[in-house]
């Protein structure tokens, strides 16, 4: 018998589970497609006294409201892959999903529980920062949005508060054209990346009106590269020339060194695939147009 | 202990259980399915996986006590007692299993895969292949006898769908 005993909660709607979770504050923790929290009871890194299954609450949908596309917390990554609305708003989430892990993990982890458990190098809280996006969360007392930017905190750590559960994320809808691209390197294709890109081009007449440039594996967190989105916008899609750029924006860096990689292997790593996924996002911009 | 009923391979049975045993543990004592593997226990390997009302899902990464009122398959469903499902057949005339350790994570796994693509009617490529079963290991007799049982075993399901 691996993880320490339990009371199950299976709450059928989102105000029961909300009071469930402010009762229990930090003894309490949703359970969503239990990929990353019950390998961690299994080891006994987590102990919850209290799970509140949330698969049985309406928080499955996919909808666009005005200019804002609403992922519901429960959305399995997999969904993400066949979804008209993020395939034509959001390439870069889709090439972005289909590199976390596996199939059957793919089939049963959720959005919601990617982004709360904020793995340094997760996909999605990545994908939700480069969108712009906000994350909506619920509690006893009411709703609150908070940017993506300010949600994830660390490894492992966000804006997250005992009692809080996530709804959803919103991703504003791109005005004009545009393109995306994601890049990540892993050991093996499907684990966790060492380090990843994603790019967002807004564009008009061959010229890029708009951009946007995240990565992971430099710090706790993914960040973007604000710099970067500097040099690029207002430049040539057939030859972005941001070389010199993102060679600065990397000596402000100051990457972890560790098993899996140097400090100077992760930094020249971030700067290789921003530069793949600019490229990418720049061919395919103009492919388009 | 909680009193919860899981339809197991067709069959409907009410069973007592702690909200912290795993599907895979109570699959394995209180079922006798001694056919769902244990690796890991962490998700990484494959062994363990089941179908959970249809879907393939890893038993050592789900509590019996959310399975509630649902249907599983084990590999004890398929192919009879003597294995003859086309992808069992094909796992051992293309050297697909050794020790066969991780062989009923694997059929479990590629399964749907498999009814998938003959729904398709296509032949995956090698990559395609090789990402269906990527949650899987294998660590004695490698993965090419793999891929070859499956590109097999969709050949044999697509020849014998195109039968009259
Ligand atoms: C072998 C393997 C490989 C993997 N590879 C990758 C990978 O490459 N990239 C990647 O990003 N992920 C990977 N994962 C993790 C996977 O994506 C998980 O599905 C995801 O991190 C968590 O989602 P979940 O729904 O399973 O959450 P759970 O495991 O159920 O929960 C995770 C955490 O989030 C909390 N939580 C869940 N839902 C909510 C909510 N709505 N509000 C607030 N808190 C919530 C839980 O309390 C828990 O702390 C991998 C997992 C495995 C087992």
């Amino acid at each position: 018998m691996k993880p320490t005993a339990f009371e199950y909660h299976r709450p059928d709607t989102l105000e029961r589970a909300l009071s469930l979770l402010a009762q229990f504050g930090d003894d309490g923790r949703p359970i969503a497609g239990g990929q990353s929290l019950v390998p961690m009871m299994n080891l006994r890194l987590a102990r919850p006294l209290h799970l509140v299954d949330i698969n049985g609450l309406a928080l499955c949908d996919i909808d666009q409201q005005d200019n804002v596309v609403r992922i519901g917390a429960l959305v399995r990554h997999e969904t993400h892959l066949r979804d008209p609305l993020i395939a034509r708003h959001f390439p870069a989430l889709v090439e972005g999903v289909r590199a976390i892990g596996h199939p059957t993990i793919r089939r049963n982890g959720t959005l919601g529980g990617s982004l709360a458990h904020c793995d340094p190098t997760a996909e999605l809280p990545l994908l939700c920062m480069l969108h712009d996006g906000a994350i909506v969360v619920a509690s006893s007392n009411g709703e609150r949005r908070i940017a993506a930017t300010d949600f994830f905190e660390g490894a492992y750590m966000t804006a997250l508060e005992a009692g809080e559960m996530i709804v959803a994320a919103e991703l504003p809808v791109p005005g004009g054209a545009h393109a995306g691209a994601f890049e990540e390197m892993a050991e093996r294709k499907g684990d966790f990346a060492i380090a990843a890109a994603g790019v967002v081009l807004g564009h008009e007449n061959g010229r890029i009106t708009g951009a946007k440039v995240a990565c992971s594996g430099a710090a706790q967190a993914p960040m973007r590269a604000r710099p970067v989105e500097q040099a690029l916008n207002g430049a040539d899609l057939a030859s972005p020339g941001a070389a010199a750029v993102i060679a600065g924006f990397l000596e402000t860096m100051d990457p972890p060194g560790d098993h899996a990689a140097s400090a100077p292997y992760r930094r020249a790593l971030i700067g290789e695939l921003i530069d793949r996924a600019m490229t990418k996002a720049c061919r395919r911009a103009l492919e388009a147009s | 202990m909680i009193t919860i009923t899981l339809e197991v391979n067709d069959v409907s049975r009410r069973v007592q259980v702690e909200p912290r045993r795993l599907l895979a543990d109570v699959l394995r004592e209180q079922f006798g399915l001694s056919g769902v593997h244990i690796g890991c226990a962490q998700g990484a390997c494959g062994c363990c996986t089941v179908h959970v009302e249809g879907t393939p899902r890893l038993s050592c990464l789900t509590f019996a006590v959310q399975c509630d009122g649902k249907a599983i398959k084990t590999i004890e469903s398929v192919g009879g007692s003597k294995a003859e499902h086309m992808l069992q057949t094909a796992f051992r005339t293309e050297h697909g299993l050794q020790c066969g350790y991780c062989t009923p994570g694997f059929i479990m796994t590629l399964m749907p895969f498999v009814e998938q693509m003959t729904g398709e009617r296509r032949m995956p490529d090698e990559a395609e292949i090789r990402e269906a079963m990527s949650g899987n290991i294998c660590r004695c007799t490698g993965y090419h006898g793999i891929v070859a049982a499956v590109r097999k075993a969709i050949a044999d399901s697509l020849e014998d769908t195109e039968r009259p």
